[in-house]
């Protein structure tokens, strides 16, 4: 997806190559885990990234730094993404394992969620622009809410449709909502 | 998810709705298909020019023409579909008002057939007034009961009472003004008396301060 203005770099990301080696020391481990996380979540929202390939992204801007002449290994970029699979980390990720589902898997390259706000977020988000716009009770299509005109500007606008369909899962669970229709027009009516 | 056992709160209208919001999906959808396919074409027509192929260019631009017809006509279905769509809508809100128009007549009703109609009320307002004047005819018996001497005697206390709150000056009926002490002063002298009254406290007051200065030096 093409950026939209300048993703601006933390200083440590731009200028300090033991960034791009995973540290030794489990404390520094911890904290250098926890600034990648964090610069993943932000450059994911920024591009309206919702899914991570690893050795796709593996060379670009976000892990490769050029002027640095450095660059996170794939191994440690799975290590990074794994880690923030885990209650540790948030949960901030999620390995996308072959034909749906989720969770577990074990290392090697994958595709990940980037969840810089998981679904439950979604959920709320989506909710709240409903309230906003006064359409509760009002049947609205899948595709109106992610590509319509009514919901332009909206973060959830051009989200991924299986982010989309986990939110209003959460949300049905709930009660908050009701998803019908048949496959590939569903449309989904709030509370 | 999209088999999800559909609930009672989903009703065959919503279900309507859907099947017209999809259908303007796919029209929105088409309708950005052939955006870009009759910008694409238009490229296609420069780059011909550019090659020098002008018959080509001619029919891309005809393709084009062709193509944004179609954007025209879309453009119309689209509108009649969502009038249609808002229309629905419109009636499935008025459905509502209605409902919560029936439900307050209903209760209405209720309440008023609790108080028994109009024949009720009268009836009981009639009551009301029987018992009013049952009343009264009872304070009337119990006032009539006393005698003209205990009347009399009740007179005499409220006029005891009376006096005792008034105070004997009441009974007093002329007061006379004092007898002047002092002699009168006219109005062109007061000033000066004023003036004179004045100074003498003005003196008193230094005497006063002299001698409680006086001391300190002692």
């Amino acid at each position: 997806m093409p950026p939209t203005t300048d993703f601006t770099f933390p200083t440590y990301h731009q200028s300090y190559p033991p960034f791009y080696t995973l540290q030794p020391n489990h404390q520094t481990l911890t904290s250098q885990l926890r600034k990648w996380s964090r610069l993943i979540q932000r450059y994911a929202r920024h591009h309206s990234l919702f899914k991570l390939s690893l050795p796709a992204t593996i060379d670009s801007p976000l892990f490769k730094n050029v002027s640095l002449k450095k660059r996170l290994s794939l191994q440690d970029a799975t290590k990074v993404l794994d880690w923030m699979c885990t209650d540790e980390g948030g949960r901030r990720a999620e390995k996308i394992v072959e034909g749906g589902g989720g969770g577990g898997g074990g290392g090697g390259a994958g595709v990940y969620w980037i969840w810089w706000k998981r679904p439950e977020e979604w959920g709320e988000e989506i909710v709240g622009w409903v309230e906003r716009t006064g359409q509760k009770g009002v049947v609205l299509t899948l595709y109106e809410l992610t590509a319509g005109e009514g919901s332009r500007g909206e973060e959830f606008w051009g989200m991924d449709g299986e982010v989309l369909r986990r939110a209003l899962a959460g949300l049905v669970r709930k009660g908050r909502a009701q998803v019908f229709g048949g496959e590939g027009e569903e449309g989904v009516k709030f509370f | 998810m999209g088999n999800t056992p559909s609930s009672h709160k989903i009703s065959a209208q919503d279900r309507a709705i859907l099947d017209m919001k999809n259908q303007r999906d796919k029209l929105h959808q088409y309708q950005q298909r052939i955006t870009i396919v009759t910008d694409r074409e238009t490229e296609i027509a420069r780059e011909c020019l550019a090659r020098g192929d002008k018959s080509k260019a001619l029919l891309a631009l005809r393709r084009k023409k062709f193509q944004q017809s179609l954007l025209a006509k879309t453009d119309a279905q689209l509108q009649t579909l969502e009038e249609l769509t808002s229309s629905v809508e419109f009636a499935q809100v008025q459905k509502d008002v209605m409902f919560g128009l029936q439900q307050g007549t209903k209760v209405l009703k209720q309440i008023n057939a609790e108080m028994g109609g109009i024949e009720n009320v009268e009836k009981l307002m009639g009551e009301n007034e029987e018992a009013r004047a049952y009343q009264r005819e009872i304070s009337e018996m119990l006032g009539g009961q006393m005698s003209n001497q205990d009347e009399d005697e009740v007179e005499d206390e409220l006029e005891a009472l009376e006096g005792e709150i008034l105070g004997s000056k009441a009974e007093e009926a002329v007061e006379f003004p004092d007898a002047p002490q002092k002699e009168p002063v006219f109005a062109g002298e007061l000033k000066a008396v004023g003036q004179q009254k004045a100074r003498a406290r003005a003196r008193a007051a230094e005497r006063a301060a002299a001698q409680a200065a006086e001391p300190m030096f002692a």
